[in-house]
């Protein structure tokens, strides 16, 4: 096997995981947690019903049951709506939730069999901004199937979503500024590998910039307490008033996909990526024996660690979705331009001077 | 007299503590956390370490798997009691029929060989009653009780709400929470 | 590899400055408009330039053209007769396709056209973070200087001119 074709299947393998990994495991996943999570929280029991022969597995299969009456709905494109744009909306809203994960590190280098394995699907050096760039390509989804349904609420759910997404993308950008003079890279592989020291992890020297950056990226993923677009009280259902089946479930899939790259990022930036505390990767393959076997294991437990981070974020987020009431729209907005822009603005100064001082060597 | 002057206190009357959102924020995700892990705690308890329905701290039930328990306090369907041969106490008197505010019970009264009365047709209209307990109050004989019977109340079809005596007979031993609940104190407390 | 790219990036972005100018309905050019700044950035990428195809995407497909759609669709454009009236929607497309078709080549002898060395800065760090920023915070650092305060003159022109309007109406 040459190196090109090793790489190509090297790439098709890591993307074919990220993807499976996301839509497989957890869009439906997320579906059960947001259900169950918020049932038990509130002192509820949460869907239990659907089941095979009688087997519920505590609801596990209501997404499964969601998914197929779904598929099977009438796909309803309204009167005067306009049709190619409002098939277009929810394709804009899934591909760049999904194409996000490409620049996220899920697993460290290692070398296998003479083949060098860097568990990235693409090793960018500009990983963050290229993750800025496309959660700002998301905003399109929501504006246009907004306005593509020929629907008032629709319409002002797209507008609510274009003006508060574009203002917290701005915003979300300048709170992890002070994390990218901490680590002096944009590149989010080498922020990861940065964090192999659990005394080097993000969220010690930066954890305002995390409580910034959590903040903005639930508002850019407009879920609760930041939902003003798809309020229910006020607009039916925001943006998607319009859409039925698939079309309906591409929007759930990306907003569940965008809470995993919102907690990825997170791991990644703060929680020390795919690194156990105190053990680097190099440590796992010695300790396994080392060669190609301690290599896989030390693969499959950072690969395991950061999806067990990620499920803590994601448990935190939906948390903090079933804790918050629904912000105002003047408040969201005032929140995100008078608050937290000013906030990120001082902590960058303040990492600046910090780092200036030597208080917080660089890594 | 001087005008006293009132000075009212606007605003929010929140502390800055408060206003600054996030401690609320900590607080309000600790509250709901704390439910979670001891909701989580009782689940785990009652499924996987087997202590069974009591540990649970959720109060919602799995029906139709498990049933409520009604308590005795619960009025439901009035039914008649029998005494030890089955055959009803009720000595056609008439207290519940005048007492029922929606007068949905009949009485034909009879008398027996032995002198005794006896309800000849004794016809409830379920459509009509409103489970106010107060034919239960008037009878001198504990001979009509409310039941915990709260299935098939309602049906399609008005003529199967209309009970008969016999659908109505009760042994006292089905009844006899609520007996043993109308002589208790509490009961009686409460009414008068 | 590269080449095909570049053609199917280069056509795709043609194809859509057309439909941008040609479509009758306000948010359809909005929408084409992006397009061909997903083609540009496409194409800066392809050229080792990633900071400025981040940015590209960034600035002006993330933040730019949502403003621009959202006038649009507050002022809720009527449908005005463009090029692209719809009738023949097929032959259109087509004679677009065709159009890029003859262009394309024209284009890409001018644009593949061998660079004849003109070493701006150290291939090593050419298009990164750091080469850019150190180009920008140096060599450039006037002009660079320049154009931010112009750009906050023009933020503060912008919150004046509301200001004035919301003052006159009160
Ligand atoms: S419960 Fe009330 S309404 Fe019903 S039969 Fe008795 S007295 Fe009548
Ligand atoms: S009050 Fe009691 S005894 Fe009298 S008629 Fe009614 S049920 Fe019978």
């Amino acid at each position: 096997m040459n190196s090109m074709t090793g790489d190509l299947l090297e790439t098709v393998v890591k993307i074919a995981f990220v993807i499976g990994l996301n839509l497989g495991f957890f869009a439906p996943m997320l579906g059960w947690v947001e259900r169950k999570q918020s049932a038990v929280m509130q002192d509820r029991i949460g869907a239990n019903r659907a089941g095979v022969f009688g087997f519920t597995f505590i609801g596990l299969l209501h997404s499964a049951a969601d998914a197929i009456k779904l598929i099977f709905k009438e796909d309803f494109i309204p009167r005067g709506a306009d049709r190619m744009m409002h098939t277009l909306a929810p394709v804009i809203a899934v591909v760049p939730a999904l194409a996000a994960f490409a620049v996220i590190p899920f697993g460290g280098k290692f070398e296998l069999a003479g083949h060098n394995v860097n568990l990235v699907i693409a090793d960018l050096d500009v990983g963050l901004l290229f993750v800025f760039a496309i959660a700002s390509i998301a905003t399109y989804g929501a504006v246009i199937a907004g306005w593509a349904s020929n629907n008032n609420w629709s319409m002002l759910g797209g507008l609510r979503s274009a003006a508060q997404m574009f203002s917290y993308e701005v915003t979300m950008g300048l709170t992890i500024i002070g994390l990218v003079m901490y680590y002096q890279s944009l590149s989010l592989v080498v922020i990861a590998e940065k964090q192999v020291d659990f005394w080097h992890w993000g969220i010690i020297y930066q954890w305002p910039a995390f409580i910034l950056f959590l903040t903005c990226a639930i508002a850019e993923n407009k879920r609760i307490p930041f939902d003003v677009p798809e309020a229910e009280s006020e607009l039916v259902a925001g943006y998607f008033t319009e859409y039925s089946g698939m079309k309906f479930i591409m929007f759930w899939t990306a907003e569940f996909i965008e809470v995993v790259t919102i907690s990825a990022l997170c791991v990644t930036m703060f929680f020390g990526a795919y690194h156990l505390p105190f053990i680097s990767p190099d440590m796992l393959v010695s300790i396994f024996g080392g060669g190609d076997f301690g290599a896989i294991v030390a693969m499959l437990i950072g690969i395991g660690v950061f999806v067990a981070k990620i499920c803590a974020l994601i448990f935190l987020q939906m948390a903090i979705r079933w804790t918050l009431p629904r912000f105002r729209y003047d408040q969201v907005m005032a929140l995100g331009w008078k608050i937290i822009l000013p906030a990120s603005l001082i902590w960058i100064f303040l990492t600046g001077l910090a780092i200036l001082l030597g208080l917080m060597p660089t890594v | 007299m001087a005008i006293k002057i009132k000075k009212i206190e606007k605003g929010d009357g929140l502390t800055l503590w408060e206003k600054s959102y996030l401690p609320e924020i900590i607080r309000g995700l600790g509250i709901t956390l704390s439910h979670f892990a001891t909701n989580m705690k009782s689940l785990v308890d009652e499924f996987a370490l087997g202590k069974g329905r009591d540990s649970r701290t959720i109060m919602t039930l799995y029906y139709p798997e498990e049933q409520p328990v009604i308590p005795p306090a619960y009025r439901g369907r009035p039914v008649l009691v029998s005494d030890k041969n089955g055959v009803e106490k009720c000595v056609a008197c008439g207290l519940c029929e005048a007492a029922c505010p929606p007068a949905c019970i009949h009485i034909l009264g009879g008398e027996r060989d032995n002198g005794d009365r006896f309800p000849r047709s004794y016809v409830l209209d379920g459509s009509r009653c409103i489970f106010c307990g107060l034919c239960e109050e008037a009878c001198p004989k504990e001979a009509i009780v409310m039941s915990d019977e709260w299935r098939n109340l309602c049906q399609y079809d008005r003529t199967k709400m209309i009970y008969e005596k016999e659908t109505l007979l009760r042994s006292e031993a089905q009844v006899q929470k609520r007996l043993d609940f109308i002589r208790s104190n509490s009961f009686s407390r409460d009414r008068y | 590899m590269s080449a095909l790219l570049f053609y199917i990036l280069a056509i795709g972005s043609v194809s859509c400055a057309l439909l941008m100018i040609l479509s009758k309905k306000a948010v359809n050019s909005a929408v084409a408009l992006v397009g061909v700044m997903l083609c540009l950035a496409g194409l800066f990428a392809m050229q080792n330039a990633h900071l400025i195809a981040a940015l590209q995407v960034l600035v002006y497909a993330g933040a730019i053209m949502v403003l621009v759609l959202f006038v649009i669709m507050l002022l809720n454009l009527r449908e005005k007769g463009g090029l692209l009236t719809g009738r023949q929607p097929f032959i259109q497309v087509g004679a677009v396709v065709l159009l890029n078709g003859l262009l394309a080549p024209l284009v890409s002898d001018y644009v593949m056209a061998p660079t004849t060395g003109i070493a701006l800065t150290d291939p090593a760090t050419f298009g990164t973070v750091k080469g850019v920023g150190t180009m920008l915070f140096t060599e450039y650092l006037l002009p660079f200087e320049i154009a931010s305060i112009l750009l906050l003159a023009a933020l503060v022109g912008a919150v004046v001119l509301t200001k004035n309007k919301k003052n006159s109406e009160g």
